[in-house]
């Protein structure tokens, strides 16, 4: 089959194949906040803005319960992952994908959405990390298709595939912080290392997972989706994923930590499990 | 002066309004469901209204569009999932609180196996193929709304396809039917 005769095939199930259709329909239009620029009354377009009653006061209140709330977190002890240091408050917001970043204070917004304030904040020490879109890396030379790098997520999971390596169907992520580790457990092809227990880590209660990477898993297939653009694949047979699925008061957070495969040399591997655990022992999630 | 300032971004407003509101309608439509579509489509051009400076002119000023419009259905999306648990609710209850557009204009089997190939790609990969085949886009006018080079989008069409056609030919046989039509405006 060609490339053109699956185009055509996907163009066949295109929900709205001619937008002149829809000429007719009543659309929503944006009646205009105040700015700077313009006056209310020069509203360019008149008409029916969907109700959006309640939701400045709504984040008003949002916002003063997160000040309150990040207090008590940062004075909660755990007994996995206790942090070792609040991290400082002038923590910044990851750069953007494959960014260089500079030993300091960042924090990854664990759905990309500015809006809502759940986040994950550490502390990166040593050189050579770079930023991900709700995480960091550090790689080497060898390069990350050998797996040989160290990672951190933290992201809220939109969707998880049942059988990633085999072509499985994605479904959407558990909304607890049980449901969405019994599909990560329940993945048919990696290898567990570490069952799926209850713990407190970071801050949270909630519970730990850790797998491996089965061969045939490594050629770019997605296992889960979330966070900023997030979709999650693993590159070498053997990477060791650990996964920490907690309640971030209400919300369901995911940390994943990614480590080399044990098949390479201690010695080269240990510089940057080092330096992720050194990462890891500052992690704070704040709701 | 501040006037004449701001009677030209009206103009220019509806202009864009007018020329692109049923594009963008039909973009989101055929993403989500009717009421948070319509929801998109506004906040899409308040977004436009509020960058109406950094908007390009014609022809790249759809494309740009398409791409806050994703961004925006991106967060909904996101919004969608943080209510998981009345949606878990409703479907036990027998209620659908959302739907998937294509269900409307799946025909038979065969449209059901490709709209499930489809959706089991990457998402990126999924919003490039629908770019190309749903919007009509060209190759360079999906790298604008994705925010890649043009290499990668024909790298990701291409990688896309090919899954595609090794899912679906086993079991699907292809259209013979008129020639693609030409590229550039829905």
């Amino acid at each position: 089959m060609t490339h053109d005769q699956v185009r055509q095939l996907v163009r066949r199930i295109n929900p709205i194949p001619d937008p002149s259709v829809l000429g007719t329909v009543d659309v929503a239009v944006p009646v205009f906040e105040r700015s700077k620029d313009m006056q209310v009354d020069e509203r360019p377009v008149a008409g029916q803005r969907r109700d959006r009653r309640g939701r400045g006061p709504m984040i008003g209140i949002a916002a003063a319960a997160v000040v309150l709330i990040v207090g008590v977190i940062y004075t909660y002890t755990n007994t996995n992952r206790e942090p070792v240091a609040a991290p400082a408050p002038s923590a910044i917001e990851l750069p953007g994908e494959f960014q260089p970043i500079v030993p300091g204070a960042y924090f990854a917004d664990t759905d990309g959405n500015e809006e809502t304030a759940t986040r994950g904040t550490f502390v990166i020490e040593g050189s050579g990390w770079q930023s991900l879109e709700a995480g960091v890396l550090r790689d080497t030379p060898e390069g990350v298709d050998n797996g040989l790098y160290v990672g951190l997520m933290v992201v809220e999971v939109d969707k998880v595939w049942e059988a990633p390596c085999d072509g499985g169907a994605s479904a959407p992520a558990g909304t607890t912080a049980k449901t969405l580790g019994d599909q990560f457990a329940a993945m048919p092809e990696f290898v567990t290392r570490e069952a799926l227990t209850p713990v407190s880590a970071f801050g949270h209660d909630g519970y730990h997972l850790g797998l491996s990477v089965p061969g045939g898993c490594t050629d770019g297939e997605t296992v889960w989706t979330g966070g900023a653009w997030g979709e999650r694949n693993y590159q070498a047979e053997g990477q060791i994923v650990e996964y920490w699925f907690l309640d971030v008061d209400g919300t369901t957070v995911m940390v994943e930590a990614t480590r080399p495969p044990e098949s390479i040399e201690e010695d080269v591997a240990a510089e940057l499990v080092a330096d992720l655990d050194t990462l890891l022992d500052t992690l704070v999630i704040t709701p | 002066m501040v006037m004449e300032s701001q009677a030209h971004m009206r103009s220019r407003f509806e202009t864009i309004w007018s020329e692109h509101r049923l594009q963008v309608l039909a973009y989101c439509l055929r993403r989500i469901s009717g009421a948070d579509a319509e929801d998109a489509c506004a906040e899409t051009f308040l977004v436009v209204w509020r960058r109406l400076d950094e908007t390009p002119p014609p022809p790249k000023t759809l494309p740009w569009i398409y791409g806050i419009a994703r961004r925006v259905l991106s967060n909904q999306n996101r919004a969608f999932h943080r209510r998981g648990r009345l949606h878990e609710r409703l479907t036990y209850l027998g209620v659908s609180p959302s739907y998937d557009p294509v269900d409307f204009v799946v025909q038979g089997a065969d449209d059901r196996r490709v709209a499930e190939a489809v959706n089991r790609l990457k998402p990126t990969d999924r919003e490039i193929v629908r770019l190309d085949a749903w919007e009509d886009l060209t190759r360079e006018e999906i790298s604008e709304v994705m925010g890649m080079t043009r290499a990668a989008v024909d790298q990701r069409i291409h990688r896309a396809y090919e899954r595609l056609s090794r899912v679906l030919a086993p079991t699907i046989s292809p259209i013979h039917s008129p020639p693609v039509p030409e590229k550039g405006g829905t």
